[in-house]
């Protein structure tokens, strides 16, 4: 914040690259400082939620097939990177639309697009330690040796991304914070069940594996998949188009409604 | 609250005796037509969400196997009535407990004249009985789903009544004796992950290794699982009595951490 305030006073311009990132950094800080309890707990959570779930798939099978536990071990990094933006960004907000401190965030004087890049920032670390650790996880327990392509750093960023801006379209064109809460509610339940990134699209009934196609989440574990694995994952292209798709759907809903007056 | 003054209208003022088995008995039918007048407002969408929740679990776990074979169908179907009782029991039971705390609800029927006891029997015998049927069309969507043909036996009666009783009680004493509604809801949502991914609710015990079968056996999502397939299936439980035993057993704890916490005074 002092950082903005010296800015801000000594040129008085608000505009320029000199000060989009004098703002991103100001926010990204500001938000890390003040999540800083719940990001902590955040990650603690997200990290046992994250081996309990590597581990106890096991427990599904007698012996549990290969691919079953490839196919888990690499999803559970998916689910981790965007249950922060996804989920629980959007009850974030939710919750300071309740005690009305959302106005304030609002009328901080920082460009729009610093302030999702911010935030795109802190869901982003946050989901980190946890990926990390699963995988680590994973490969100790089932024997998985992944090999890493460069393909992971843009898989991982733009995952987080999109995940990121559908949270943030959800948390800011939603006016009612309550049903934004049931949604996300809802939206748990669709990406661990009812989505292709834990198990292969095959295994669901055709009708909602087709389904699966349209939305993001199936296409998300293919191309972080792509970056873990070799010769798993295929149409890797047309599911990187349709996750930057809703990447660049949820950041144009989240500009109209940020950009409206009201 | 009229329902309470009915009770008391009959005596004379000055005969009233607030004792005795007929007194305990009328308060408790008092206590239970004013729970009911509460239940009104959430009892259906209580229904709704137990019947999504468990259909839904039972669907959903049939995504992970690449083949479902007749027994993991089998396991998963009588599993489902398992898990709708439990986010009911120890989710939905504590949160309301909260949301009472919260709004005063909870000082108020405490300051009502009737035996405390009666008023927790209320809650149990209510919550019992609305926890029922959400379990019935849960395990109705899963056998359609899975196409299983179950042998119900007259076992199933007992068995779901304990199970939902002892859900309940434990879910209630939990949240009188935990003050602190954050903890509560921590503990909760733990408390769910590990019945769906650590208990042998829709798996069978044998893809399990000993510790930590041993340590389910002695909670009580495995016993319900097993009280419940049996009054569902033939032949494939063994350890009814031990399981019987167990939630007997946790009930106990569930009533007595509620004995303690109401006959406490503030």
């Amino acid at each position: 914040m002092t950082e903005l305030a010296t800015s801000v006073t000594a040129t008085g311009v608000r505009a320029g690259a000199g000060y989009w990132l004098d703002s991103y950094r100001a926010l990204t800080r500001w938000h890390l400082a003040g999540l800083r309890m719940w990001l902590m707990l955040l990650t603690v959570v997200q990290v046992l939620a994250g081996a309990g779930f590597v581990l106890g798939i096991a427990l599904f099978f007698d012996h549990i097939p290969a691919t079953a536990a490839l196919y888990v071990c690499t999803g559970v990094p998916v689910v981790n990177l965007m249950i922060v933006g996804l989920i629980l960004g959007p009850q974030l907000v939710a919750e300071q639309k309740l005690q009305q401190s959302y106005e304030f965030v609002r009328s901080l004087p920082v460009p729009r697009t610093a302030a999702a890049a911010a935030w795109y920032t802190v869901c982003l670390l946050a989901g980190l330690p946890a990926v990390t650790v699963s995988l680590l996880i994973a490969e100790a327990r089932y024997g998985i040796s992944f090999s890493l392509s460069p393909a992971i750093v843009p898989a991982v960023a733009l995952t987080a991304f999109t995940g990121t801006m559908m949270g943030y379209a959800l948390s800011h064109a939603v006016p009612n914070p309550m049903v934004t809460q049931l949604v996300t509610q809802l939206l748990v339940f669709v990406v661990f069940g009812f989505s292709a990134i834990l198990f292969p699209a095959g295994q669901l009934p055709a009708w909602l594996a087709s389904l699966n196609w349209w939305f993001p989440f199936e296409h998300m574990a293919v191309i972080v998949r792509a970056g873990l694995t070799a010769g798993l994952a295929t149409g890797i292209a047309s599911s990187y188009l349709i996750v930057a798709g809703w990447g660049i759907a949820g950041a144009a809903a989240s500009a109209w409604a940020l950009g409206r007056r009201g | 609250m009229s329902a309470v003054r009915q009770v008391a209208a009959p005596h004379a003022p000055g005969t009233i005796t607030r004792s005795g088995v007929g007194y305990w008995l009328a308060s408790l039918r008092a206590m239970i037509r004013f729970d009911l007048g509460q239940a009104r407002q959430w009892a259906g969408m209580m229904l709704l969400f137990q019947t999504l929740m468990g259909a839904g679990m039972a669907v959903m776990y049939g995504f992970f196997y690449p083949k479902i074979s007749h027994s993991t169908a089998l396991y998963i179907t009588t599993g489902t009535p398992t898990l709708a009782l439990v986010p009911l029991g120890f989710a939905l039971v504590p949160l309301n407990v909260a949301t009472e705390r919260i709004q005063g609800t909870f000082d108020f029927i405490w300051s009502l004249p009737v035996p405390r006891s009666a008023q927790a029997a209320a809650t149990f015998l209510l919550f019992t009985l609305l926890s029922l049927p959400g379990a019935v069309l849960a395990l109705v969507v899963a056998s359609w789903r899975y196409g299983v043909a179950l042998s119900v036996s007259p076992l199933i009666v007992p068995g779901a009544v304990l199970c939902a009783l002892m859900a309940i009680s434990v879910g209630y004493g939990m949240a009188l004796a935990i003050s602190n509604p954050l903890l509560v809801n921590l503990i909760t949502n733990a408390l769910i992950f590990v019945v769906l991914l650590f208990s042998p609710v829709v798996f069978p015990a044998s893809h399990f290794p000993g510790w930590l079968l041993a340590a389910d056996r002695a909670l009580p999502f495995y016993n319900m699982a097993e009280v419940i397939r049996a009054g569902l299936t033939r032949g494939l439980v063994t350890d009814l009595g031990t399981c019987y035993l167990i939630l007997l057993a946790w009930t106990a704890v569930g009533w007595a951490l509620t004995a303690w916490v109401v006959g406490r005074r503030k």
